[in-house]
């Protein structure tokens, strides 16, 4: 029953929600969920640490009546719960928090709250209700524009709507879905306060967390560790390293430095001067940019996403226009030049988004790579596609990077996350001569596809290419680039060389405490 | 000139009902293409119904039509994911062979005496519509299932966890649509035309659903853009009754009303407009809910 | 609603569905239709068996039917092959009407200028002609949508019904009418097209177009892009694929081929040789749309479009005995076609999910 404290000292009030011998098999087998024991308290943060595939995600929709246990109780203050539909969690006072938001954008705060509110009623009288909301934001010193659209706000506002929300819906227990994943560390801040607060108003809360291990000392009070659907470790967070955590999450030894090859930096291939672009919505997403690569260097561009950088990379492949500045490239000015003469001259991208930018699920693994083959006269007979040739080619490159699937005709929507992206570099890193931009390559992979990646960019490196990382992840940036520059607001604060950067410092300028504002 | 506003204003109001109906399940996030072949066989059931019962029964049955087709396609786009285009063109292609086979053969004015009791020439039904579209306003602005119903059609995953039901919600905006277009057909059929032939809807159903995108799917702007429309087809088959000896000989009138859909689609594609379109747009239009 | 729990059944989504499966799930649409169809024939007071062998021994019948099978099968072709290439790159060419009807116009204005060409000349010059008016109509609709982004099903339906008026303009009372003032003139005798075997010269031209296409689009560069293009343009912007510009060229494309359908029909069918009665020639005009449902049933296969086609159009000759002979209503052949319209579009789902038995 429950878990045994450390030394005694737990803080908290009644228990919440316990689940016993949670089990959870999908078809086929897989064991996501096996015999899971947990203990959510009041007025504590219990975060809860695995990697992908370690279960985390199945505990979150049982808990909140997306998916149903295999075996296994949930217990909701002492008394045998069962949520069949997240309505039925709600309405238990289970409040979730989404990592990818569920509000309406076009709607105001106001209406986003009180959507599906069963005391709405049938003719909405906003007065009362913007009242009851407005009290609420009190009680936990809450401040947000009940009128503002919800796009209009940034990423921590919107994730404080989802929180009131989930309050005003009588949540006693929040569950937070990568809760900091895309805050800057001010809004984490403010994001920490209002957890402080609520937990000083007895609800538990519930981060789940893959890898900001930084985040979980920030945040928790107690932490458990998932592998593989169990549960390895329970710990206090005081008693806990980054170091220990991390070996929990992933059982064995992990090396936390990369060896860089040693290459010797050649000429300029990239100068881009003064640059500026607007967003999707006519706001200015990156302003003044200038920066050279060299050969045989690898930028990276440190950031929390959305400040930017999806941009950047756009107007560098030429998928954006450039409002002011140049690019030039190879000497060549290409600041508006079409998409198919950059890949052309040497410049790969490889797209953040993979199924159905980076890979076309319904073509095979052939017809996938052939799209960056299609404008090649080596390839083309007089309008034909020279097929032969075409498949020697992809048998070759599929092999090198070691795309694991049955033959080069099946399908791509068939791989798995980390082959798609071994897909993503075969088809477009063999066709790279000069720049290959890198956006986002490891987000969302395994530890094993995540270190394949990376020794590809060095082997990049070694080439003698140029290559521009854009990664959300500080670590990764540091160990892998020659030169990095954090990036605020569409600026970038600086530009180290790696030897002179310090994370601390780094992870400063990328949120603001540079800007000079 | 009255008899000729009293026409128009009959067009105005089958391409009100039909297109307020569409503009509901667009808002819902389902997109109907299928609505001309809902007019057809509203108008089809409701010209042989007539003939036999009178012109009540037939408005009846055409709506009922309208709803049953409405929820074919509720059916197959909602539970059964089918992409919705394709299954409102399924559906529209299917009504103009069924209303082909099944109708053309009692081509032909209505029996005398089936006749729409009217107020000044204007028949009742489009007052019924201004209710309709005053009833459907205040619906989706100040109830809170309007508001259920719009966050269904922008994020329908968002709408979920906040307690609505998505499909349930769907089905009801999608037949609803199916309903209203049934009636207009009927309409179109029984008193505006008052005879069958082949095909009679003519591609009204067409600059109906033209008229959902241009109206920022906002109930008011349609009507705006009805009353238009129902001018400038109503103008298009009898110019000389406002302005006697237009040169243009009749093709080219006829050709009027499309042309000028095509205008005001261009139009709204331009970059001024683009933007306040791409807002008002419901984002989940056309999108199937399937469910993580 | 569908309370699939209840049934004990689950839905499981399939990611990708295989050529073959895929072959067998139309032809499974196309067999449920012919059932429900047979209902509908027995409902009429014909026994089923007894109308298909007088359909199909009179459509085929080279004495009787099979000329206007074959025309009228490979009427359909073309307008299948119009609508093809267009979705190739998901654009919904439906305005092949307004392109058939454009493409009419193209041909007879060539053969009514140089009545006294020799026909040597003259045909090519009515087929290159209704060619060109079809297609600079088709790229009107893609300009349309390519570069103003007005949604083209609309934009396409739009343009059908100006240029069902446009035909109007010139026959009805114009510079076409002939002497019943509602149709046109007849075609010069050196329009009309030479028969071969049972058939107008053009259909034979169609299954060569349908044999060009096929190799089009798989194995060439240009169909290549059009296919990433309408998988996902996202994509297809990533690899420099320009989109305006392959709208524009698809929606071309196809508006050439609905273009040619213009001569086909009217000089390939000693039946016409002149544009008929609004009535009449929108009629055939409204045949256009069957070439959506073939070309999807066919799942975009050139190939397979030429029997479907032909076998609708057997369909098509053979329910006008039903009529005479079985005195049977008008329409049951486009009531076929509406039955296939909506099975087809029901089985949609079977592309997307495989129903399982829950354990």
């Amino acid at each position: 029953m429950g878990h045994k404290d450390m030394d005694g000292k737990v803080e908290g009030g009644e228990t919440i929600l316990e689940v016993r011998g949670l089990t959870k098999i999908y078809p086929g087998g897989v064991v996501a969920l096996d015999n899971v024991d947990l203990e959510f308290k009041s007025g504590e943060i219990h975060a809860i640490l695995g990697e992908n595939g370690a279960g985390k995600t199945t505990l979150m929709n049982i808990l909140f009546g997306v998916l149903q246990p295999d075996r296994g109780e949930i217990y909701m203050y002492g008394r045998r719960v069962r949520f069949r539909s997240p309505l039925e969690a709600i309405n238990m006072g289970i409040g979730m928090v989404h990592q990818l938001r569920k509000l309406i954008p076009a709607h105001t705060v106001l209406e986003n709250i009180i959507l599906g509110h069963p005391k709405a009623g049938r003719i909405l009288d906003f007065k009362k209700m913007r009242r009851e909301v407005e009290e609420l934001c009190g009680k936990y010193g809450f401040r947000i524009d009940l009128d503002a659209r919800v796009w209009q706000l940034s990423a921590g506002e919107q994730q404080l709507v989802e929180i009131i929300r989930a309050l005003y819906r009588g949540a006693k227990i929040l569950i937070l879905d990568e809760p900091t994943s895309v805050l800057t560390p001010l809004e984490t801040e403010a994001f920490l306060n209002s957890l402080k607060t609520m937990s000083k108003q007895d609800i538990a809360l519930v981060p789940f967390v893959t890898h900001k291990l930084p985040e979980v000392f920030a945040i928790s009070d107690r932490v458990t560790i998932l592998r593989r659907g169990k549960v390895v470790k329970r710990l206090e967070t005081k008693d806990a390293t980054m170091k220990a955590l991390a070996e929990y999450m992933v059982g064995k030894e992990v090396l936390f430095a990369l060896s860089k090859p040693k290459v010797n930096i050649g000429g300029e291939i990239l100068k881009v001067e003064n640059l500026s672009a607007m967003n999707d919505k006519g706001l200015p997403a990156i302003r003044d940019v200038s920066f050279t690569i060299r050969e045989g260097e690898i930028f990276g561009i440190a950031g929390v996403s959305g400040n930017g950088q999806q941009e950047l990379a756009e107007v560098l492949a030429g998928l954006r226009r450039a409002e002011s500045g140049r690019i030039i490239f190879m000497g060549k000015d290409i600041t508006n030049a079409p998409v198919l003469e950059r890949l052309k001259m040497g410049v790969g991208y490889i797209p953040s988004e993979r199924l159905g930018v980076g890979v076309i699920g319904v073509f095979s693994l052939v017809e996938n790579i052939l799209m960056s083959l299609y404008f090649d006269k080596e390839f083309v007979n007089r309008g034909l596609l020279n097929y032969k040739k075409i498949r020697e080619y992809a048998e070759k490159v599929v092999s090198e990077f070691e795309v694991v699937a049955p033959s080069i005709n099946t399908k791509a929507a068939h791989l798995s996350g980390g082959n798609l992206q071994r897909l993503i570099l075969s088809r477009v890193i063999p066709r790279t001569s000069k720049l290959l931009i890198a956006n986002l390559p490891t987000t969302g992979l395994d530890i094993a596809a995540t270190e394949y990646v990376r020794k590809r960019l060095l082997d990049c490196k070694e080439k003698g290419m140029g290559v521009l990382l854009i990664s959300d992840d500080l670590d990764e940036v540091l160990q892998l680039s020659d030169r990095i520059a954090p990036i605020y607001e569409g600026r970038f604060v600086s530009i180290i060389p790696a030897e002179e950067a310090k994370k601390e410092v780094v992870g400063a300028m990328m949120t603001g405490a540079y800007s000079g504002r | 000139m009255w008899p000729f506003i009293a026409r128009s204003l009959e067009v105005t109001t089958i391409l009100l009902i039909a297109a307020i109906g569409e503009l509901l399940n667009q808002r819902s996030g389902v997109i109907n293409v299928g609505i001309e072949g809902l007019m057809l066989l509203g108008a089809a059931a409701a010209f042989i119904t007539a003939s036999i019962w009178g012109l009540i029964p037939a408005f009846i049955i055409g709506m009922m039509i309208g709803g049953l087709f409405g929820l074919v396609h509720a059916i197959l786009s909602t539970s059964l994911k089918v992409n919705q285009v394709v299954s409102g063109m399924g559906i529209w292609l299917f009504a103009m062979g069924f209303v082909t086979y099944w109708a053309d053969r009692y081509s032909g004015p209505l029996p005398r005496g089936v006749v729409s009791p009217r107020i000044y020439e204007l028949s009742p039904m489009f007052f019924i519509a201004l209710i309709i579209v005053v009833v459907i306003w205040l619906i989706l602005f100040k109830t809170h299932l309007g508001l259920k119903i719009k966050s269904v059609g922008e994020n329908p995953f968002a709408a979920e966890v906040s307690g609505v039901k998505v499909i349930r919600t769907r089905y009801l905006c999608t037949i609803i649509g199916g309903m209203l277009a049934g009636l207009a057909g009927a309409f179109l059929s029984t008193t505006y035309l008052g005879a069958w032939s082949h095909l009679p809807t003519k591609g009204l159903g067409w600059i109906a659903f033209a008229l959902v995108m241009f109206s920022l799917w906002r109930p008011m702007i349609l009507l705006g853009g009805a009353l238009t429309f129902g001018f400038i087809w109503q103008f298009a088959i009898s110019p000389e009754t406002i302005y006697a000896g237009i040169p243009a000989p009749l093709p080219i009138l006829r050709m009027l009303p499309f042309i000028a859909t095509i205008a005001v689609l261009i139009t709204i594609s331009r970059e001024k407009f683009r933007r306040k379109w791409a807002l008002s747009k419901p984002e989940a239009l056309g999108e199937p809910y399937i469910k993580e | 609603m569908i309370g699939l729990e209840t049934l004990k059944l689950k839905l499981e989504r399939i990611p990708v569905v295989s050529g073959s499966q895929a072959a067998r799930i139309s032809l499974l649409s196309l067999v449920l239709s012919f059932i429900i169809f047979s209902i509908f024939l027995s409902i009429e007071g014909a026994n089923p068996v007894d109308a298909y062998t007088n359909i199909f021994s009179f459509a085929f019948d080279p004495n009787l039917g099979l000329p206007t099978t074959l025309h009228r099968g490979l009427f359909l072709l073309l307008s299948t092959l119009a609508f093809i290439v267009p979705y190739s790159a998901r654009l919904w060419n439906v305005g092949m009407e307004g392109q058939f009807y454009l493409g009419t116009i193209g041909a007879f204005a060539v053969a009514y200028s140089l009545p006294t060409l020799h026909p040597a000349l003259l045909i090519p010059l009515m087929l290159l002609s209704g060619a060109l008016f079809g297609a600079g109509y088709g790229a009107l609709a893609g300009y349309l949508r390519g570069k103003l982004n007005v949604n083209e099903v609309v934009g396409c339906l739009m343009l059908n019904n100006i240029a069902f008026w446009l035909v109007y303009l010139l026959t009805v009372g114009g510079p076409w009418a002939g002497i019943a003032e509602s149709t046109s003139r007849p075609l010069p005798p050196n329009a009309h097209a030479p028969i071969i075997f049972y058939t107008p010269f053009t259909s034979y031209l169609a299954v060569g177009i349908a044999a060009v296409l096929h190799v089009f689009l798989s194995k060439s560069v240009l169909g290549y892009k059009i296919r990433v293009l309408g998988n996902s343009p996202t994509a297809a912007q990533h690899v420099g694929i320009n989109a305006p510009r392959t709208y524009i060229l698809v929606m071309t494309i196809g508006g050439a081929i609905a273009g040619l359908s213009g001569y086909h029909m009217w000089a390939g069918d000693p039946a016409f040789l002149m544009i008929p009665r609004p009535e009449a020639y929108k009629a055939i005009g409204d045949l256009t749309y069957w070439g959506l449902i073939i070309g999807l049933v066919c799942l975009l296969n050139s190939l397979a479009t030429v029997p479907l086609s032909i076998f609708i159009g057997s369909i098509m000759t053979g329910s006008t005995v039903l009529v005479r002979r079985l005195r049977l209503p008008f329409g049951l052949d486009v009531l076929f076609l509406g039955l296939v319209s909506i099975t087809f579009a029901a089985f949609q789902f079977f592309y997307m999910y495989r129903i399982r038995r829950m354990k």
